[in-house]
């Protein structure tokens, strides 16, 4: 048979049945918590890392002082409930950046990849079903981070403004890290090894977003660096919304807010474009289920 | 032929021309070049020791002097208690994890088969990816001590006597560990999934070693778990820079270097038998879980 002819068969269009979005996002949910459920040791462990991470802020915060955290504007709870939201909100994004890299290379290690999206599913549908199961299961890690401190003795200032504030900017949150998420995996789909711009990302936000300390404490030029994150923004509009009883309506929130918006904005369209690029280029190459 | 005489001639002894330190060395050459043709991981790795020292000095900010000093750290700075638990810590955890590690990857890549069937002895195979864990370890430890002495100033006693202390002490420490390093790889062994029990030390240790914290603190309760966790034992002698001269830790120290080490060896070797027995070297059956893995903490292992 003519080569040609055998392409043109192949790539006839044929009538593919539109499955709703919400059905294909749910079944990828479904299926990513049969296996996750299967390994409950894991699961166990990883409780268990949270909660001692937790505690061991706890403690570290009783030699510590309140006074440069109530400085900030941060003034209930003092330096325990400030890291403890530090801590939560960053292991929460990290480690749902990082489900998506691994969710993706698992993909490609196991061969599945290929099959997925040669069938009838989007690609921004696949990476939408890959996400949302990781931020359910890291929003869970989150609750029980924050039942632990609250149980240690971590305050919060709780009205409705304050709360409905949090809620759209951890939204924003989730939004934005999604962004870097789909970026790297962007990444990997193309060089098939582990990434460093995920690993480089959760030092930097360590260090210059205010997970651990005030920006106040660092030097203008880190404090500057801080400034190109999302979580930093994002940090201290919750806390300024947790511990300061403040929201929306306050200037410092609704620039944190827009900040967000604006980095949401800008990064989608461009994550989306890299993970196109090397979704295209492994396609290409023939490479999309390579490891 | 009868099974009998198939597997008498595979357990035929062959002469060993090479000596197993010969073995060792070339276990620990091959991985070593392994590592030195990582440099993007060397270079982060070491960029990313820098960033959690820095880290630690901003939060180092926030602590009450005066509290720090009740709990009996006066002639020190948080400082240098947080960057000896560290480096410890960190230290600590590259050793023990470092065999079961390089298990899992031989197991995962399906080369621990050729290896078990070459020559070379498993106990050189364990010796030598230990001393490549050991240099690797070391060279991140003594940067991170380095930079908090020479760039960030850290107050530290530096004696003879207090040098010389902890080199005893940490020599003793990666024996204590080292036991559980080689149970967690016969672990790896049998069931090839994950490393829970490498996973769940390294939170205990973290946690009841004091690394962030004076244990003090909650007196009580943490010097009555401290029997059963050496890293306990270590290091706040360590960070209050104290000689060797208490006799009790000192005995602690002494059961915890060799009770469990032997026991751990002894396990490791009937779980290498077992595995053997069955064929099973080279099976990966499950997938690695995904999981939470240390590097979203702010000290990364190194594999």
């Amino acid at each position: 048979m003519d080569p040609k002819k055998l392409i043109n068969l192949m790539s006839a269009k044929t009538v593919l049945k539109k499955t709703p979005v919400h059905q294909v996002v749910s079944s990828f949910i479904v299926r990513d918590f049969r296996i996750w459920w299967t390994y409950k040791f894991w699961l166990t462990l990883d409780i268990t890392g949270n909660l001692l991470f937790v505690a061991t802020y706890y403690l570290f915060s009783l030699i510590t002082s309140s006074q440069q955290v109530q400085d900030a504007g941060y003034v209930t709870g003092g330096y325990f409930t400030f890291a403890l939201i530090g801590i939560a909100f960053q292991q929460y994004v990290f480690f749902a950046v990082q489900s998506i890299n691994q969710s993706v290379r698992e993909e490609q290690q196991n061969g599945t990849i290929e099959t997925v999206l040669s069938s009838a599913t989007d690609f921004k549908v696949f990476l939408l079903g890959e996400t949302c199961f990781f931020f359910i299961i890291c929003s869970a890690f989150l609750f029980i981070s924050f039942f632990a401190g609250s149980v240690l003795g971590a305050v919060f200032t709780l009205s409705v403004e304050s709360l409905i504030s949090t809620l759209l900017l951890s939204a924003l949150l989730i939004a934005s890290h999604m962004a870097i998420g789909v970026l790297s995996a962007g990444v990997i789909m193309k060089t098939k090894q582990g990434n460093p711009l995920t690993w480089v990302f959760s030092w930097m936000t360590q260090l210059v977003s205010g997970v651990f300390y005030p920006l106040k404490l660092l030097p203008w030029y880190l404090d500057w660096v801080g400034k190109l994150f999302p979580l930093t923004y994002s940090l201290d509009g919750i806390r300024l919304c947790l511990q300061g009883g403040q929201n929306l309506a306050s200037p410092v929130v609704l620039s944190d807010t827009v900040s967000l918006l604006i980095f949401t904005i800008v990064a989608t369209p461009i994550a989306l474009y890299v993970f196109r690029i090397g979704y295209d280029a492994a396609r290409r190459d023939g490479s999309l289920g390579q490891y | 032929m009868k099974v009998e005489q198939i597997v008498d001639l595979f357990r035929e002894e062959f002469p060993r021309p090479s000596s197993e330190l010969t073995h060792t060395w070339a276990v620990f050459w091959a991985n070593f070049k392994i590592f030195l043709s990582y440099r993007t991981w060397v270079i982060t790795e070491t960029l990313s020791t820098v960033a959690s020292i820095a880290m630690y000095s901003f939060m180092g900010l926030q602590v009450d002097a005066n509290r720090f000093f009740s709990v009996g750290y006066g002639d020190t700075t948080w400082l240098a208690f947080a960057i000896i638990g560290i480096a410890t810590a960190n230290y600590l955890w590259m050793c023990i994890s470092r065999i079961s590690h390089s298990l899992q990857h031989e197991v995962a890549e399906g080369t621990l088969e050729p290896i078990v069937t070459s020559m070379i002895k498993l106990r050189s195979y364990i010796i030598g990816q230990s001393i490549r864990g050991f240099l690797v370890s070391s060279y991140f430890m003594i940067g991170a001590l380095l930079i908090g002495v020479y760039v960030l100033n850290v107050p530290m006693v530096l004696t003879a006597g207090t040098i010389l202390s902890f080199i005893v002490i940490l020599v003793m420490m990666i024996v204590s560990y080292a036991g559980i390093g080689i149970m967690a790889a016969g672990i790896i062994l049998v069931y090839k999934k994950g490393d829970p029990m490498t996973f769940l030390l390294a939170s205990v240790t973290e946690f009841l070693g004091g690394v962030l914290f004076c244990l003090t603190i909650f007196r009580v309760i943490l010097y009555l778990l401290q029997c059963p966790e050496p890293c306990l034992t270590l290091t706040p002698w360590t960070q209050r820079g104290e000689s060797s001269s208490r006799g009790q830790r000192w005995r602690r120290l002494r059961f915890w270097a060799t009770s469990p080490f032997s026991s751990s060896s002894r396990s490791f070797f009937c779980q290498r038998d077992y595995e053997s027995s069955r064929g099973a070297w080279t099976e990966y059956g499950e997938k690695e879980p995904l999981r939470r893995t240390r590097s979203d903490q702010r000290w990364t292992p190194k594999n």
